[in-house]
């Protein structure tokens, strides 16, 4: 029998970047297929062309065996495609069963929604699916994952052959989590193909029958869920085959002081559990995990950007009793966010009021900042850490991305912290801006600072760091030191998570 | 040929420092003062009348109520906020000014002002401390700070007193300079400065440009927003005195009456982006110019009220549209 739902060869391209090459894959019927990958590795291209929001620049869309063309996003839904997104596009004002039937209501006379038989038809779908909800209920009302199920149920009532779950689960709580899972055996067993994406491993093993994995647009592994173990898929989605690359460069000697930054029993949401860790003045760690394990939350909730729940924060020795970013800097720690336009850059402003942006206390005297001191600092960080702008005047939008990186490192270095946290501080910049940002994270240790970085390249982690702390599903879950050590050492650990180890 | 080059260069040099990336940018952000003189020398040779002194000296004594609720509101939309309750506050710190009469002129304008100030506290505290979007809770303060005016007054105009403090707010002049404008262009240098210099500038330009980023540098994101709002109250208070005095009574059912739309629409015209980050003080003084100069124009080319006010705001549009790339 012909697959459901397959994709032949297909390739798009934004601009430079080749986002899908050739990516051939099928989705049977009854079938609960997984597909996992890094962030950029093709996923959301490939849901979006599946869904019409896309249109490929080569390869072929078969449904049912039959070539098709998904020119929008309605075609692809008439012909049987349903998607349902972790931001549900539903109308929260009004009731269950008007949503069910949006846009598709059962009439009276051909104008008059009848009211009576939608709501019974819901109510009938709603029970196939094992959900107890009224669809009378305002959509509002109901939790997130009751939300989700009933963008399932209305998928199913348009006639969808093909479900795609589209990061399903990482806003549920643990009861919801369940009755999703009930809901996609029930679909399962009505014949329905379910594309099941998420990057929570332990969820596409338990519901997958088969799992594809992308990387950097292409399909690197597809196999039936029980011929992929874990260290298999992550070292697949991760880039690494099980050929050893091993650390030459000597450990640093962390000196033996108080830890530089030190968390205990860190807790924020269900994304950061129980986690300690300390760095101590003059080592650089390593924190370790797949996207989703908590490694930002973790940064943020020691920061203070978010608001930890319990736990505890020391900063060279000293306890922060409810940190805010403020506190955190005044005591000594930095902070540089992964997300350099959402979370770090001053558009608009120049490069020297986006350097300077943490040090106006130091600056400043009865609140009027020195122009002389700016300059001065501006001008030592600009040669320290070979800034290229035309000038410090100069918008920061006119930097590269790797310069507006240094400027955000001079910014974080500008209050004089004992430990700084990199959050993928080389993420999205060019090759020579890398190695400068590297060589500054050398220098920062040789002089003593803690460091606390994370990295989307497990390579770029193990080269930078003297030992790596792991997170798994937003707990600890292992501690290992780099020097000597294969990145396979470090993907094992990743592939087993749950097992209890000191960090 | 080469002498064109020359101030080609000179061009780009200044839009560099002024941080826009080409002459036509650079234009366009500064095109407030190219309208406002253009529309000088229009009025100066087609407007019968115009060169009087006092004509003039009306035209600065009211705008310079608007010329205050405008440096506050550029505070404002710098932090990618708005304030449209200083029209209302103006309203209401008349009315207290009225009610306080009895303690003498200088207790009552300081009633006024500190009414203004307690408005602008109230929009603050909602903004920064419960995080309310500012549209909603200045409009709320928009509707409450009018009707506490009224109720204050029993809806009636209630005249001040001639003489002293009132006399010098309201007709005091040096030569054709209204003393009120003196004082609002000496206000208005003093934000440019506290704007350019001081850490509450920098920090209100921050939580415009991305509050995120602020938030995560440890800037005191929440007590910059409310003191960005209580500055633009006790200035909307100051500007109420000043628009009472000139009346020579305290009239809650007027005073202050839709400044809101002329404060948002001269700042921006001026430099200020509603999006946020930048502020441009003496582009809003010369926005707020602009706009008094013509509606003058339209009264003394006796044009229609009615039709005077759609051509207002074609004009506007037109220099919103005009601007768009420089913001």
């Amino acid at each position: 029998m012909a697959p459901i739902l397959e994709t032949r060869d297909v390739s798009k391209r934004f601009g430079a970047v080749q986002a899908l090459r050739s990516v051939s894959f099928a989705l049977n019927a009854g079938e609960v297929h997984g597909l996992v990958g890094e962030n950029g590795a093709g996923k959301s291209t490939l849901i979006k062309i599946l869904t019409g929001f896309y249109q490929p620049d080569g390869g072929a869309i078969l449904l049912g065996g039959e070539p098709v063309h998904f020119d929008s996003p309605r075609a692809s839904q008439r012909l049987g495609v349903s998607a349902v997104y972790q931001e549900i596009n539903l109308i929260p004002e009004r009731s269950v069963a008007e949503n069910v039937f949006l846009g598709h209501e059962p009439k009276r006379f051909g104008v008059l929604i009848d009211r009576k038989r939608m709501d019974a038809e819901a109510d009938e779908l709603l029970r196939r699916y094992d959900l107890k909800i009224d669809p009378r209920a305002r959509l509002g009302a109901l939790g997130l994952g009751l939300q989700q199920m009933v963008s399932i149920a209305r998928g199913v009532r348009l006639g969808a052959r093909v479900v795609i779950l589209d990061e399903p689960s990482s806003a549920l709580t643990g009861a919801e989590v369940e009755t999703l899972f009930r809901a996609v055996d029930r679909l399962k067993a009505d014949g329905i193909a379910i594309l099941f994406v998420s990057h929570r491993l332990s969820e596409c093993y338990r519901l997958c029958d088969r799992l594809t994995v992308l990387r950097d647009g292409s399909v690197v592994a597809s196999a039936a869920t029980a011929e992929l173990p874990r260290a298999a898929l992550i070292g697949a989605m991760l880039g690494r085959s099980a050929e050893s690359i091993h650390r030459v460069r000597p450990a640093r000697v962390p000196r033996e002081a108080t830890p530089a930054l030190e968390t205990r029993g860190l807790r924020w949401r269900t994304r950061v559990r129980d986690v300690s860790f300390a760095v101590r003045p003059g080592e650089v760690v390593g924190l370790a995990g797949l996207l989703g394990a908590g490694r930002t939350e973790t940064m943020k909730a020691s920061f203070g950007a978010e608001t930890k729940e319990a736990g505890e924060v020391r900063i060279a020795g000293g306890p922060v009793a409810s940190p805010t970013p403020g506190r955190s800097i005044a005591a000594g720690l930095a902070f540089l966010s992964e997300d350099r336009r959402a979370e770090g850059i001053f558009p608009k402003l120049s490069v020297a009021e986006n350097l300077a942006a943490t040090a106006l206390p130091a600056l400043a005297r009865f609140g009027f900042i020195s122009r002389k001191k700016q300059d001065a600092m501006v001008a030592r960080f600009t040669r320290a850490l070979g800034i290229k702008a035309a000038g410090p005047g100069a918008p920061i939008t006119s930097l590269s991305g790797g310069n507006q990186q240094k400027v955000l490192l001079a910014r974080c270095l500008a209050t004089a912290p004992r430990a700084i946290m990199l959050d993928d501080p080389t993420r999205g910049i060019d090759v020579g801006a890398k190695a400068e940002v590297h060589e500054a994270i050398h220098l920062l240790v040789e002089d003593g600072l803690g460091v606390l970085v994370t990295s989307s390249e497990m390579e770029e982690l193990m080269a930078l760091a003297d030992r790596l702390v792991v997170l798994n599903e937003g707990a600890v879950s292992g501690a290992l030191r780099t020097e000597g050590a294969a990145v396979q050492d470090v993907l094992d650990m990743l592939a087993a998570p749950h097992e209890d180890a000191p960090a | 040929m080469s002498a064109m080059a020359a101030s080609r260069g000179r061009l780009a040099a200044l839009a560099e420092r002024a941080g826009h990336d080409s002459p036509l940018a650079l234009a366009r952000a500064h095109s407030v003062y190219a309208a406002f003189a253009v529309l000088i020398v229009i009025d100066l040779l087609f407007t019968p009348g115009f060169r009087n002194v006092f004509v003039i000296r009306n035209l600065l004594f009211a705008a310079a109520p608007v010329i205050l609720v405008t440096l506050g509101q550029s505070l404002t939309i710098g932090t990618r906020g708005i304030d449209l309750s200083v029209g209302s506050a103006m309203g209401l710190a008349a009315a207290v000014m009225a009610l306080a009469l009895a303690g003498g002129a200088w207790l009552a304008v300081a009633a006024g002002v500190g009414a203004g100030l307690a408005v602008g506290l109230i929009n603050g505290g909602l903004v920064a401390a419960l995080d309310i979007n500012p549209l909603i809770s200045s409009l709320a303060l928009l509707v409450a700070a009018r009707g506490t005016a009224e109720a204050l007054l029993d809806g009636s105009r209630v005249s001040l007193p001639e003489g002293g403090l009132f006399d010098v707010l309201g007709i005091g002049a040096v030569s054709v300079i209204p003393i009120v404008a003196i004082i609002a262009v000496i206000v208005a240098g003093l934000v440019a400065v506290m704007v350019r210099t001081t850490v509450f500038g920098r920090s209100l330009l921050f939580i415009g440009a991305n509050k995120a980023a602020a938030i995560l540098a440890g800037i005191k994101v929440r007590r910059t927003l409310l003191l960005v709002y209580a500055a633009s109250g006790l200035l909307a208070g100051l500007a109420g005195v000043f628009a009472a005095a000139r009346l020579g009574a305290s009239d809650p059912n007027y005073i202050g009456v839709n400044y809101e739309l002329d404060a948002i629409a001269a700042s921006v015209i001026g430099g200020t982006p509603l999006s946020g980050g930048r502020v441009s003080i003496l582009g809003g003084v010369a926005g707020v110019l602009l706009l008094q100069v013509l509606g003058a124009s339209f009264i003394m080319n006796d044009i229609n009220f009615s039709y005077a006010q759609i051509l207002k705001a074609l004009f506007i549009v037109a220099a919103l549209y005009l601007q768009r790339a420089g913001g």
